[in-house]
């Protein structure tokens, strides 16, 4: 059985201009131990996938599917049994630490609270358990460190100490959900590494923008876009062996093979393109993918692709 | 670094209340009337201009504008205050006599209407959107578009005269002439204007909070401490009140200057013989150096509050510590 298994899972928010699709029946597995990529463009829905799986979306969106997770669909739970989940055993690595850190609290407070909570530990073992927290997504000092507040840490420590507040009660499950966004280069390498070193046992759905921290840490991978998964597989082969033209589109475009750009613009969630979501940016259209919406098809053993080229 | 913020907000502190005091002198001075026309009206002829001479002179009067400013700054560094022209005594006796009778007023009003205000802002803005939230806000906009003074005059009708609650004003009653100071008879007295300063106070830190509470709920961090699992009511303490507070530190010290102000009307009512009605009656006897004396009691008031809003603002907020 799969620790998460998501199936049919859809998530809409009604706006003033329409209804935003921005979860369009995904289903995906992830397995104990495994770690899924999560990839796709800024605004193609896959924050609100893993905001989907911990129940953080705000309580007017409409959400179908099922979201399996030990046998369970957190779909169903009260939210009551969701609170002994979220942070405990599925925890969220939030992108843009500035401003998820709550600034008026010290980082030892945000770290012990989770594990107070959930692990039953008192003020003095929460602190001590915070600091080797810490100490084990390597901020120096960080005895001295836990009782500094947000505004007091750089960047890249700020990320650290959100990792630090994610691992905290051992999740079974971890959403990192851009991780690496916004920091430089030198830095993003650390924390890639730091990440890869730390969720060694545990699963990960690893969300991001940027291809090469996905193939760094991820077994596998999804591409999502515009709300739907287009392509699955095995990290290696998504680089070897692109099939679906989005994901051919996506590698191209980075800097090692050329920096070629897709051409055109990522669809508006709310109003979608009729028949395969890409068509009108795609080099290899046909007249039927204007009208056909194709499904995930198996191409190669695990290779899962949605176009109409392999169908 | 802290000492350097001190002394900076200090140096402020002393601008302000220099630019205040000679503003205060130059409006007061602005005032049609003087001391003596107002005797003139009550007796009349038998003044003689002589007589109103020698008073110019001995108050120093008949210097210039600039010169008396220049004393009275002289005379107010040296801490002397000077003499009220009406009660003839040292206006620094007069006006902390009365501020004691405003204090036993305000302080009760300002820590009930922030304890109030606060409390049901945090609690709608944090269910912010409900029936009783809306119903809640509309009576708030009441309340507060009502001036204190007619909620003053409704309550001595109500409670003071058709329910008898209550005494119509004063300060004491008249048994004191045989029984002493009875201090369950100041505070029975105390009560209504109390109780009306506070209600009109209550709108302005309840919007405040409820607004700062909107604000921060939509935060990125409350996504966070919700993602840690923890329950609603921590969240709500832990979380966000305390941010929530930040800007209530400032709006502490507007407030009082509301408070001040508010008091004035509400002492002429219940009679209170604190500094609003000792305003009144000096701004009727062109008492010019009393008034003076209040506004620079008033200015001193709220520089301080100013002050320790500061101060208190680094102590909450650990940003600020290093005093950018």
């Amino acid at each position: 059985m799969s620790l998460l298994r998501i199936i049919g899972l859809k998530a809409y928010f009604p706006t003033q201009d329409g209804i935003v699709k921005a979860v369009n029946t995904v289903d995906l597995e992830i397995e104990k131990n495994e770690r899924v990529g999560l990839i796709g463009e800024t605004g193609c829905g896959k924050t609100v996938l893993g905001f989907a799986i911990m129940r953080l979306l705000q309580p007017s969106t409409n959400i179908e599917g099922r979201i399996m997770y030990n046998g369970k669909d957190l779909l169903k739970l009260s939210e009551e049994e969701m609170r002994k989940i979220r942070g405990k055993e599925i925890a969220m690595i939030f992108q843009n630490p500035p401003t998820f850190l709550n600034p008026v609290l010290k980082i030892g407070y945000q770290i012990a609270e989770s594990t107070q909570l959930h692990q039953g530990l008192d003020k003095k073992a929460a602190k001590e358990k915070a600091v080797g927290m810490l100490e084990a997504v390597k901020i120096p000092l960080s005895s001295k460190r836990v009782s500094e507040y947000p505004h007091q840490f750089s960047g890249g420590m700020k990320e650290r100490a959100m990792i630090a507040m994610g691992l905290a009660c051992d999740p079974s499950l971890i959403i990192a959900d851009e991780p690496t966004k916004g920091l430089d280069i030198t830095i993003k390498m650390q924390i890639v590494k730091l990440m890869k070193e730390v969720t060694r046992q545990g699963s990960m759905l690893f969300i991001t923008h940027d291809l090469g921290v996905a193939a760094e840490i991820c077994d596998n991978i999804a591409v999502m876009y515009a709300g739907e998964l287009v392509e699955y597989a095995k990290t290696e082969d998504i680089f070897k062996n692109p099939m679906h033209p989005y994901t051919r589109g996506f590698l191209n475009s980075l800097p090692s093979r050329g920096l070629k750009q897709i051409r055109g613009i990522s669809p508006s969630l709310i109003d979608l393109p009729s028949g395969c979501r890409f068509h009108p940016r795609c080099d290899h259209i046909e007249e039927v993918c204007k009208n056909w919406h194709p499904e995930m098809v198996e191409c190669d053993k695990g290779h899962y692709v949605r176009c109409l080229q392999y169908g | 670094m802290r000492i350097e913020y001190v002394i900076k907000r200090l140096f402020y502190c002393f601008l302000a209340f220099f630019v205040g005091i000679s503003i205060t002198f130059v409006i007061l001075h602005l005032m049609p009337g003087d001391y003596i026309s107002h005797l003139l009206i009550n007796i009349e002829s038998t003044i003689s201009p002589e007589a109103s001479e020698a008073f110019k002179h001995k108050f120093g009067l008949d210097k210039s504008l600039t010169e008396q400013y220049f004393i009275y700054i002289d005379n107010l560094l040296q801490g002397d205050w000077g003499y009220s022209f009406e009660y003839g005594v040292p206006i620094l006796n007069i006006v902390v006599e009365k501020l004691r009778w405003t204090l036993i007023l305000l302080i009760p009003a300002t820590l009930l209407s922030l304890l109030i205000g606060v409390f049901i802002g945090a609690y709608f803005g944090w269910k912010s959107g409900s029936k009783l939230d809306l119903s809640v806000l509309n009576v708030m906009i009441f309340i507060r578009a009502i001036p204190s003074y007619w909620w003053a005059l409704m309550f001595v009708l109500i409670f003071g005269f058709y329910l008898g609650l209550f005494p119509l004003g004063g300060y004491m009653g008249i048994g004191v002439l045989e029984s002493g100071t009875d201090y369950l008879d100041i505070l029975h007295h105390s009560l209504l204007p109390m109780i009306t300063l506070t209600l009109c106070s209550i709108p302005g830190n309840y919007y405040l909070m409820r607004n700062s509470m909107l604000l921060t709920v939509g935060e990125d961090y409350i996504i966070t401490a919700r993602g840690k699992g923890l329950s609603e009511k921590d969240i709500l303490f832990k979380h966000t009140v305390k941010n929530a507070m930040l800007p209530m530190v400032t709006m502490i010290t507007l407030e009082l200057v509301f408070m001040i102000s508010g008091s004035v009307f509400i002492e002429t009512i219940f009679s209170w013989p604190g500094m609003g009605m000792l305003m009144i009656d000096a701004m009727n006897a062109r008492d010019l150096p009393l008034l003076q004396g209040i506004f620079l009691m008033d200015t001193l008031l709220i520089i301080i509050a100013n002050f320790t809003a500061d101060m208190l603002y680094s102590c909450i907020d650990p940003r600020v510590k290093v005093g950018e």
